[in-house]
């Protein structure tokens, strides 16, 4: 058998094979498909749908006008379901693998990716690594940024033989006016493949109701897996549906591979985003700043790419819903800011923390402003007011202010980290009032904002942003309060130890009066213990601290019990009873003074040193 | 575990006591004189739906209620109250009279409404997608009977087309009939029949996926439902002051949110309420209750027919695709002109109603994210005066 030439076959034989592969009516038309089998017969019925096309223009006959329109809706309604069955022959998810892995290129189901395949390969940018450690006790995890370059990857979904046959079947189609059915058939194929590939992603159909009612820490996961998701929906998913529709459509008509795109992800990123968008819109409270900052950063990484992939007119509205969101996430992040600021201010609670040790809410408000300094590149450029702090002219006890020296030549951010800062102290400072115990106000004081130092100092990023001028400032005020507390607490023990009053001139003892002096030791005696068995029980758990406050007080106790010991012993030693007076040697306090800050209580009375 | 959760009590026991001021009474007479105008506003909008402008015809009513260029005016209206409603709330206010009793526990329920109604567009949006789809289909079958003179393969393609149309629009009434899509489903599908029969075929799975684009089990008639529970009217003491405003704006929320589900098909409409209990006497409401009843009309009618419509354009569309394919299937070449004539008609009308969906539906789908931002912001902004006041625990923590 010759191979049937384009331009010898004939009217009535192109109507006879359109007729012959007429579904409607036999069972063999239905039962098998052209494209599946002999390439000949393929080309033969291509060139009988050519035939009869173009013999529209060249009939006048209404009758045989009849007859060839009939003959070419049997050919459409034909190809349509060859189109079809193409299309769904052709039809499986995207593998798993290389949805993870983009440095692979090839896989069974799509073909090489190396024929057209446009994309730059990057390293890896599914490196996000899990930030789960937010927020846990005193370590602040150097979170990955996750800013990394777009990368586009088109996957071939269907082989390139089975494209051709795609253009072929369209093209005429097309040419015929059947283009609405054929960007239907294609549409819901195409769709449903992506709602597979979507589910394998882990994509979640998730109502706002939904969303709310979800524990933070449970969306936390879900942000994350949505991240992962995103980035290979709109890189590899949406950006391989794309060069599908320009494979197949591309120069066929206006913007048919536009709308046939749109028709097959419309839906799909819709749902995608809704989920960003829910977060977005959820009630803002402090926890959730960072995985906020993640879903923005990663939204900000893929708006190039999704501008590139949607930039047709028509899928506008999702270039315009993926810059809603990114904004709206943006005033979530500033809003939690700033509540978060109010919830430090304000923070109530009144329970003094035993011992006057480090408040949690000085871990926390610490370990937070950590995490944000970590998140400085984004948070520079989203916060750009400074904080709203008193003023020194308000005369308004409830807000603190700021001075001005400290606002030299600081972005906003930082501002407001110094500022938070400024209002932690503040609140800690009221809370430090609920003390009974003058001493142990000043060295709650002491000890937080000791540990404000030291966690700025800790991190160069934190270091960076506050600055070593307030650093100083903040320095101070510890040392100062640990004066204060030394002042408290010691003046008036010492004061048992001092000179004047002890001397009695012209009696009959040796110039001392030896009941002032037995009320003096006794006095002593008493309250150092009832100091020794108090500020036992208090903490300060920064070692370094304790020693040196520890010290700071034996400089000036030691020495100035000894030298009375040494003065006045003898006048009660010559007495009745002098081991009710003196009751502790020089070594006997020293050794009691290392049970300071301890936290822990002593047995009520202090080690002896037996005479 | 974490800090945070030691300290969740912390940070969520927020109790901001910023300075009171006392509201003075010279603001009181102002208050009472923007609601009432609230209240007349509401009404007269409301009013405006209720009549068509005069210029439509019975014939060709551009604008008659269940449009789509009616549906877009009512958002538009639903815009208007929203933003007086806001203004009445917000500006110029005192904060703390925002969480006074009744207010503490009627604002917190509107949020909730509000952020019920943020589901209903989403819902909606996917289902002008699907009303879009049946409009692609009539366009096909338009396109083929529109050729002259009209032959059997134009027919055939015109029944093709029709014939899905009515598969897709009886889909709807059936749920999670889990249809696998065979490999080599035929496209042309059969009637839809007035049994309500889904049809099994490749249309069915494809229908659904269009329309069900909201999380598994969720269901607008549900959703709806949950909106309108504890919408009670204030009484007594309570009906002065903001109780009454927040109120109206529940009812319209309501009311708006479920005219849209009536009207567009979306993901799980069978059970829909068709009456909500707003007290009859008081005058504002009864535009909204007027048009409540026309609708539950409207929505009865189609529950019987087992259709897609209430929209006045579906309701077109399926009635001359009926009637449309009788005709396909009753075709024989050469047809009588005075049949031809009536189809020509019916083509016409056919086409008119295709053109007035291409221009409308995207303009709608505009406007539903634009209700959905406004209402989000609103909600954004009472949120933060409802934190101010330091109430935040008496709300939902999301």
């Amino acid at each position: 058998m010759e191979p049937p030439e384009d331009s010898k076959i004939g009217l009535e034989e192109a109507e006879e094979i359109i007729l012959r592969w007429d579904s409607t009516a036999s069972d063999e038309a239905r039962d098998k498909m052209i494209f599946d089998g002999d390439r000949l017969e393929v080309d033969r019925y291509l060139h009988a749908v050519d035939r009869i096309q173009r013999s529209i223009s060249s009939i006048s006959i209404s009758d045989d006008q009849a007859k060839v329109n009939s003959a070419i809706q049997i050919a459409m309604a034909r190809l349509e379901d060859e189109f079809r069955n193409i299309l769904l022959i052709h039809t499986a998810p995207i593998e798993a693998d290389s949805l993870t892995d983009p440095s692979s290129s090839t896989h069974s189901s799509s073909a090489a990716s190396s024929s057209g395949a446009a994309a730059d390969f990057e390293d890896d940018p599914y490196e996000d690594k899990d930030d789960d450690e937010i927020l846990q006790r005193g370590d602040s995890s150097n979170s990955v940024s996750y800013r990394s370059t777009s990368s586009i990857r088109e996957i071939d979904l269907i082989p390139s033989d089975a494209v051709i046959d795609l253009r072929s079947i369209a093209e005429r189609m097309i040419s015929a006016g059947y283009l609405r059915e054929c960007i239907q058939v294609y549409g819901s194929v195409r769709k449903s493949a992506v709602d597979s590939s979507f589910r394998k992603l882990g994509i979640e159909k998730l109502s706002i109701g939904d969303i709310q009612r979800l524990e933070w820490a449970q969306l936390e996961t879900k942000i994350r897996r949505w991240i992962r998701a995103a980035k290979v929906c709109i890189r590899i998913v949406f950006a391989s549906e794309k060069k599908l529709c320009e494979q197949i459509f591309e120069g066929l008509g206006t913007a048919i591979d536009d709308a046939c795109f749109m028709e097959t992800v419309k839906g799909p990123a819709i749902q995608l985003f809704n989920f960003a968008e829910a977060i977005s819109i959820s009630r803002r409270s402090p926890e959730k700043l960072f995985k906020i900052l993640d879903l923005h950063d990663a939204l900000m990484d893929l708006i190039p790419d999704i501008d590139a992939v949607f930039e047709s007119k028509s899928s506008e509205s999702i270039r315009i819903q993926a810059a809603e969101i990114l904004s709206r996430l943006a005033e979530a992040a500033r809003g939690i800011l700033s509540e978060f600021e109010n919830a430090v201010l304000r923070e109530p609670s009144r329970v003094p923390v035993p011992g006057g040790t480090i408040h949690p809410l000085t871990r926390y408000v610490m370990n937070y402003i950590s995490l944000i300094s970590d998140y400085k590149q984004t948070l520079n450029e989203l916060i750009v007011s400074k904080p709203s702090t008193g003023s020194r002219y308000s005369g308004d006890p409830t807000t603190p202010d700021m001075e001005f020296a400290e606002r030299e030549g600081k972005t906003p951010l930082a501002l407001h980290l110094i500022w938070i800062i400024v209002i932690l102290q503040f609140n800690l400072d009221g809370k430090s009032k609920h003390y009974k115990d003058a001493s142990l106000v000043h060295l709650f004081m002491m000890n937080n904002v000791h540990y404000i130092v030291q966690k700025v100092k800790g991190s160069p990023e934190l270091r960076e942003m506050i600055g070593d001028d307030y650093l100083r400032k903040m320095t101070g005020k510890f040392r100062l309060a640990a004066t204060n507390y030394q002042r408290a607490t010691w003046v008036r023990v010492l004061y048992c130890l001092r000179d004047e009053g002890l001397h009695v001139s012209g009696s009959f003892s040796s110039g001392v009066s030896k009941s002032a002096l037995r009320e003096r030791f006794k006095t002593f005696n008493a309250m150092f213990e009832e100091v020794h068995r108090t500020q036992a029980t208090w903490l300060v758990p920064d070692s370094q601290l304790r020693e040196e406050l520890r010290i700071s007080i034996s400089e000036k106790l030691i020495p100035a019990y000894r030298s009375f010991l040494g003065r006045f012993r003898n006048h009660i030693e010559s007495g009745k009873h002098p081991e009710n007076y003196i009751k502790y040697s020089a070594e006997d306090l020293e050794n009691a003074v290392l049970d300071f800050f301890e936290g822990c209580p002593v047995s009520q009375h202090l080690r002896r040193r037996s005479h | 575990m974490r800090a945070t959760e030691n300290q969740g009590s912390f940070l969520n026991r927020i109790s901001i006591r910023r300075n009171q001021v006392v509201s003075m009474d010279g603001n009181h007479e102002q208050e009472l004189e923007d609601i009432e105008l609230f209240q007349k506003h509401v009404a007269d909008r409301f009013s405006n739906l209720l009549s068509p402008s005069s210029s439509s015809s019975a014939e060709s009513p551009s604008d008659s209620i269940l449009s789509i260029a009616w549906l877009r005016k009512l958002l538009d209206t639903f815009l208007c109250c929203e933003a007086e409603f806001k203004a009445l709330l917000i500006i110029g206010r005192e904060p703390s009279q925002v969480s006074k009793p009744p207010l503490d526990r009627l604002i917190p329920e509107l949020l909730d409404r509000v952020v019920k109604a943020l589901d209903v567009c989403n819902a909606v949006t996917h289902g002008v997608e699907a009303v879009r789809h049946c409009q692609k289909l009539a366009e096909i079958a338009v396109s083929a009977l529109e050729q002259k003179p009209i032959g059997d393969g134009q027919v055939r393609r015109a029944k093709k087309a029709l014939n899905s149309l009515i598969a897709a629009v009886a889909i709807e009434d059936r749920d999670g009939v889990g249809s696998k899509s065979t490999e080599r489903a035929w496209s042309f599908g059969r009637r839809g029949g007035s049994a309500c029969a889904g049809s099994k075929d490749r249309t069915a799975g494809q229908f659904r996926s269009l329309w069900w684009g909201m999380a598994k089990g969720w269901s607008a008639a549900k959703q709806i439902q949950a909106m309108s529970s504890n919408l009670v009217a204030p009484r007594g003491a309570e009906s002065t002051g903001l109780a009454h405003p927040v109120y109206i704006m529940s009812t319209v929320v309501v009311f708006v949110m479920w005219a849209l589900v009536a009207a567009i098909p979306c993901q799980e409409r069978t059970g829909l309420v068709t009456h909500f209990p707003v007290p009859r006497q008081l005058g504002w409401a009864q535009p909204i209750i007027s048009l409540q009843e026309k609708i539950a009309e409207e929505w009865k009618k189609k529950e019987k027919k087992c259709s897609a419509g209430v929209l006045e354009e579906m309701q077109r569309l399926e009635r001359l695709a009926q009637s449309l394919i009788e005709f396909t299937d009753s075709f024989q070449c050469p047809a009588e002109a005075e049949r031809l004539g009536e189809v020509a008609a019916q083509v016409a009308e056919l086409a008119e109603t295709c053109r007035r969906m291409e221009e409308g539906l995207v303009p709608l789908q505009q406007q539903i994210r634009e209700v959905f931002h406004k209402v989000v912001r609103t909600r954004t902004e009472v949120l933060n005066v409802l934190d101010q006041v330091g109430k935040a625990s008496t709300t939902p923590t999301i």
